[in-house]
């Protein structure tokens, strides 16, 4: 175990020094440069630069500039962005906690649905109930999720003009932004009326988080239903139904844990999917999140900010997963990587 | 199981929604779509609408005002005023007990009086004012009009009373104050930011005398506002105003759909029947103070002939145009000024759609068929032209009939502007709006030759005998005289073409009907300083 | 008469056939299946179909809505976008761009991941270790978002996007190349070719690689419903194909602009995206399932 958790920790290291070298090199094959897009500085005063190319290192070789870059980089010291003149630090940490805030309200609520419909579609096998379940995962996880968003939009916010569809609460309420999470900052406001300003959040996360956790959900019902179906097929459960058991004993008895345990990681792996289309989403939402923020920095051919936003968006994904592992091999030390690969 | 959850939803949405559409919350603000981020605070800095829809009717008051209803100039922070005989001395009776904000960054000892007038018309006269260079220095309003040569002196008689003196007369002189330039800031502000070291937050962080006080503004995202206690108009305004700031057109329709936005502006035309259907929303049109022309350049070859540019004029259609690019909300124009202006006159210089008099034209200036020629389209989408590179395409196939050949130029808008004013195009198609109801304000910025330096005068064409009439102009306060020399100008005018009017577009704004009181200004800005919600 | 009888024939069916008919017992992977080689027909013969060019404007007939509609007209079926092009002929065109596209972007990644992924499960040794797992942690990283990144980084456009996608799924296909041939390389047949001398490259080729087709193609139909979801997302946040293209993605964000007008405007394009990605799921479901039915008999 303790070996394994070692392995992976390499790996994760490893992985994360591939990517700081990939956003350095970037900073060379972007146009313009290397200096300007590494620090983000467009035109420096000469005491500026002299300070920068002491910072960067320029007049070193390769190698001890990418030192110099990844001491900055672990300094926090990210560079500026060309657009906002921020630095990209300051805007990463506003905006990917709008994201990752989205995203798990978005995942609970497609556990929410798709836990128990997987289970229900999976105890009524080839029955309408899970037939009709079926084919409707079978559209959710068909469908784009930014075109369901617009249609979202389209039906609530403009054809019957119910729900908000832009930001994260309205301009009414001045929240300071302190640690990004909305609902945390309302708390610290002053001179607001939460109350108000809870519900007026609560509806602008409806139509967003909804378009994402429908794909997501579908998915989830796919592999609890799967599972569920392969579960039932085990000889201790034909057992205890030859012990006289009904078919709700059974199963609450014997099914439930062992069809969902081994799927509780393949469920979790379903979250960078989730991030992947919240950052889609948020484009159409007007969300402050970093996806707005990095299409953004690509559209301003931002190159500090891509290259920020990209360390930063892939590292959190590889430590997410690697961690994921890791807990894989907590509760279940019998399973493999295979886990991984089956959806 | 997902639609039941969808239907689910939906029906809890349908029992509560009536609460967030008329809580009180949203009674005690208004949040109005803008369409960018303002340069400045100051809009003395800055002659873009955007500026200016943001800051200058909220934050600060004029020493006069335009009347929005009626179009006449009426009292403002001066509560009279007096022009001498020989129309060169000015004297400025100042309203007393008028708050300037006090604000997190500002609390003010004492309320407006004349050192604040001196200040602010001094800061755009003077080179050498300690303010003069503070944020850029640029003052293009006053400069491209040379107001600050026309302004000899402004001295404080007393407390509330200030003189202005001017160098020759000037007509128009009264309009330019009351323009959405023409703001009185703090002088005490001013002082006290000088001692810290720190001028250029008067910019930035702004105080004034206007409805509304700064409170928080972050770029690309909003600008908040909140009511002035002690504004000097009394009026029930709501207790906050919020600019949210919607670069995507059709977002900010959107927003005034789903009710997150109170009112918008710069509506394009084919939206309009969107806006007409919703029975909550209002859409207000007027006729706007503006012109879409295309200017040709007349220091290159061979459009500085006076006959090639009239036969390009008569090789276009205005009415297609029109109908295609307007969608039919535009006036035909006949000249620079447009209908609503006093010194407005029927076919001042219009042409008739004639090709072969183009081309027999074209035949006697020595242009051979297959000539070629560069017709820029500005990128961006303004009231006078909401689409000028559909527009240089139609006028390209006109061209194309009379045997010429046109390249449609493009670029980025500041870059586009950049090399307008280097007077890199053969013709371009770009357009005006005023920010004074005077013919002045059309006549001098768009065709005189100062205009030339300050980048306004497209056609770079330069006339002693045009400068000199409108010059003459100023100088006379009787209305009906004043015209003659307009209609003099317009004469040269039709001569030498320097530029084709094509049309006068209608202003749109929208807003939902729980506000009363939102007008669109004729003369710039928007004003929220009368707008209340129920 | 007939020759089948007279003997007790044992008839096998060889594997594909035998997947074939599991998969045909389906009907829903069979109407899917019908779908798909509709819109591959339409792809095929698209420019005969359209009424129009994709790009050809009619002035007078903007913004019409579907020919049902009191406002239609019969020449535009499901009438014309602000620039008054018809919409039906956009869709046909932008079909052919976007699954034409996806198509490509498929069979780019599968046959270079296949080579790759084959050389990862023969050849053994630290350097294709770090490799794979190198590999494997890029591997959590959606598709979609490790192409973003890339068109990130070479910038915006159709052929960049290309390639974004392309690269962005080749760690999936690898992963699962090389897992097969190192499960197939310890099975007895494989053994048997081993003992009987032949070099590794000719394993692959002659015994393994025939076993590899069926996973290939599965592996292939999910990669083209990802790939058609990447590329019309990236159309859609105009960072693939812009705006005056007909494809489907950049349609619907052209759409956007008008869709308080013309609703429709966006319905179509995606309806067709959402038809053409249920139609390659259920083959590529079915077809899972076939496997796996035929692999337990």
């Amino acid at each position: 175990m303790l070996n394994y958790t070692i392995r992976r920790l390499n790996l994760l290291f490893f992985t994360l020094l591939v990517l700081s070298v990939v956003s350095f090199s970037l900073a060379f094959l972007f146009p313009g440069d290397s200096l300007t897009n590494l620090s983000g500085v467009k035109s420096p005063t000469p005491i500026q630069l002299a300070s920068l190319q002491e910072s960067y290192k320029v007049d070193s070789n390769y190698f001890w500039q990418y030192i110099a870059y990844l001491r900055l980089l672990l300094d926090g010291d990210w560079g500026i962005s060309f657009t906002s003149q921020q630095p990209l630090l300051d805007d990463l940490s506003t905006t990917l906690p709008a994201t990752v805030e989205l995203s798990t309200y978005a995942f609970t609520l497609a556990i929410l649905i798709g836990v128990p419909c997987g289970i229900i579609a999976g105890l009524k096998h080839h029955k309408i109930f899970d037939f009709s379940i079926l084919s409707a995962s079978l559209l959710g996880y068909s469908v784009p999720v930014f075109w369901l968003a617009l249609i979202l939009i389209q039906l609530f916010s403009l054809q019957l003009s119910l729900l908000p569809l832009s930001g994260r609460i309205s301009l009414y309420f001045d929240v300071p932004i302190q640690s990004g999470f909305i609902i945390y900052d309302i708390f610290q406001a002053e001179n607001i009326d939460k109350t108000a300003a809870l519900r007026d959040v609560f509806f602008h996360l409806i139509l967003p988080t909804l378009s994402i956790a429908i794909m997501t959900g579908t998915i989830i019902i796919r592999i609890v239903r799967r599972s569920v179906l392969n579960v039932l097929e085990q000889d201790y459960i034909k057992a205890a139904y030859g012990r006289g058991q009904t078919n709700a004993q059974v199963f609450w008895k014997h099914g439930l844990r062992n069809s969902l345990l081994p799927v509780l990681p393949l469920i979790v792996t379903q979250f960078t999917t989730l991030l992947t289309n919240a950052m889609i989403v948020e484009v159409i939402f007007s969300w402050p999140g970093i996806g707005n923020w990095l299409i953004q920095a690509i559209y301003q051919r931002d190159y500090p900010a891509i290259r920020g936003g990209m360390l930063m968006v892939s590292s959190l994904v590889i430590m997410f997963t690697i961690s994921l592992d890791i807990l894989i091999r907590v509760i279940d030390p019998t399973k493999g990587r295979k886990i991984r690969v089956a959806v | 199981m997902n639609q039941r959850a969808l239907f689910l939803l939906s029906f809890i949405l349908l029992s509560s929604c009536s609460d967030i559409k008329h809580n009180e919350l949203s009674k005690k603000g208004v949040i109005y779509c803008s369409e960018g981020d303002p340069a400045t605070f100051n809009p003395q800095l800055d002659t873009s609408g955007t500026t200016a829809d943001a800051t200058s009717h909220q934050l600060y008051s004029r020493l006069i005002e335009f009347d929005p209803n009626t179009s006449k100039i009426a009292p403002g922070l001066a509560s009279s005023w007096l022009v001498s005989r020989d129309g060169l001395t000015y004297t400025f009776q100042l309203r007393r007990n008028v708050a300037f904000h006090s604000t997190s960054y500002f609390t003010p000892t004492r309320s407006f009086n004349a050192d604040d007038v001196i200040f602010s018309i001094n800061r755009w006269r003077l080179d050498n004012h300690p303010y003069n260079k503070v944020s850029g220095g640029n003052y293009p309003y006053f400069v491209s009009l040379g107001l600050n040569e026309v302004v000899e002196d402004v001295s404080r008689i007393n407390g509330y009373r200030v003189e202005i003196k001017l160098t020759r007369p000037d007509s128009s002189f009264l309009a330019n104050l009351a323009t959405d330039f023409s703001v009185i800031l703090s002088e005490e502000y001013a002082t006290q930011l000088l001692a810290q070291g720190t001028p250029s937050l008067i910019d930035t962080k702004p105080v004034g005398t206007g409805p509304y006080k700064f409170v928080d503004y972050r770029k690309d995202s909003f600008i908040r506002y909140q009511k002035h206690e002690n504004y000097w108009q009394l009026g029930d305004i709501p207790e906050q105003l919020i600019y949210d700031i919607t670069t995507t057109d059709s977002l900010r329709l959107a927003k005034l759909i789903s009710g997150e936005c109170d009112a918008t502006s710069y509506i394009s035309n084919s939206e309009i029947g969107a806006i007409e259907q919703r029975p909550n929303l209002v859409l207000n049109e007027r006729p706007g103070l503006n012109i879409g022309f295309w200017a040709f350049n007349t220091q290159k070859e061979p459009f500085n002939d006076a006959k090639v540019r009239r036969a390009l004029a008569l090789a276009i259609d205005k009415n297609t145009l029109i109908e295609a690019i307007y969608l039919g909300s535009a006036d035909r124009a006949h000249g620079l000024l447009p209908e609503t202006s006093w010194a407005f006159e029927a076919l001042q210089n219009d042409t008739n759609f004639n090709p072969a008099l183009a081309r027999q034209l074209l035949d006697e200036a020595g242009i051979p068929p297959g000539f070629s020629m560069d017709i820029w389209a500005m990128p961006v989408q303004r009231a006078y032209n909401p689409n000028a590179t559909k527009m240089a395409e139609i006028i390209q196939s006109y061209l194309q009939d009379i045997q010429i050949d046109a390249n449609i130029v493009t670029r980025e808008w500041s870059t586009f502007r950049e090399e307008l004013k280097n007077g890199e195009h053969d013709s371009v198609l770009i357009g005006w709006s005023a920010d004074n109801g005077d013919p002045d304000n059309f006549y001098r910025p768009l065709l005189s030759c100062q205009a030339i330096k300050s980048g306004t005068n497209r056609a770079r064409w330069c006339s002693r005998r045009y400068d000199d009439l409108i010059q003459e102009a100023l100088l006379i306060s009787d209305i009906e005289l004043r015209k003659t020399y307009y209609h003099l100008a317009n004469a040269v005018l039709a001569e030498e073409m320097p530029l084709v009017p094509i049309a006068h577009a209608y202003r749109y704004q929208a807003h939902s009907d729980r506000l009363h009181g939102l007008k669109i200004n004729p003369f710039g800005g928007i004003r929220f300083g009368d707008v209340e919600k129920r | 008469m007939s020759r089948s009888s007279l003997y007790e024939e044992e008839f096998f069916p060889s594997p594909l056939r035998q997947t074939w008919m599991e998969f045909k017992r389906s009907h829903w992977a069979f109407a899917g299946l019908w779908i798909l080689i509709f819109f591959v027909f339409v792809i095929i013969v698209g420019p005969f179909l359209a009424p129009y060019q994709p790009l050809e404007q009619s002035p007078d007939n903007l913004l019409l809505p579907p020919a049902w509609s009191d406002s239609g007209d019969i020449r535009y079926i499901f009438g014309t976008d602000s620039a008054g092009r018809d919409i039906l002929s956009r869709v046909i065109y932008g079909s052919r761009l976007t699954f034409g596209i996806s198509f490509l972007v498929v069979i780019l990644s599968v046959s270079v991941g296949v080579i790759i992924g084959a050389y990862a499960g023969i050849s053994k040794g630290l350097r294709s270790s770090i490799v794979n797992h190198l590999l494997d942690s890029v591997m959590a990283i959606p598709t979609l978002l490790i192409a973003i990144i890339i068109v990130g980084i070479l910038g915006t456009g159709l052929i960049n996007s290309i390639w974004a996608i392309a690269l962005a799924m080749l760690p999936q296909v690898i992963h699962t190349c090389r897992d097969f041939v190192r499960q197939e390389s310890e099975k007895a047949y494989v053994t048997a070719a081993k003992l009987d001398g032949a070099g590794s490259i000719h394993i692959f080729v002659k015994s393994i690689f025939p076993n590899m087709v069926e996973i290939i193609v599965v592996q292939s139909t999910f990669a083209l419903s990802t790939a058609i979801l990447d590329i019309s997302a990236l159309g859609f946040l105009s960072l693939a194909a812009q705006a005056p293209s007909p494809e489907l993605g950049a349609m619907l964000s052209d759409g956007l602009d008008i869709v308080y007008i013309s609703p429709w405007s966006i319905a179509l394009p995606g309806l067709t995206i959402l038809l053409a990605i249920i139609s390659v799921n259920l083959v590529g479901d079915g077809l899972r399932t076939a496997l796996r039915r035929r692999l337990q008999h």
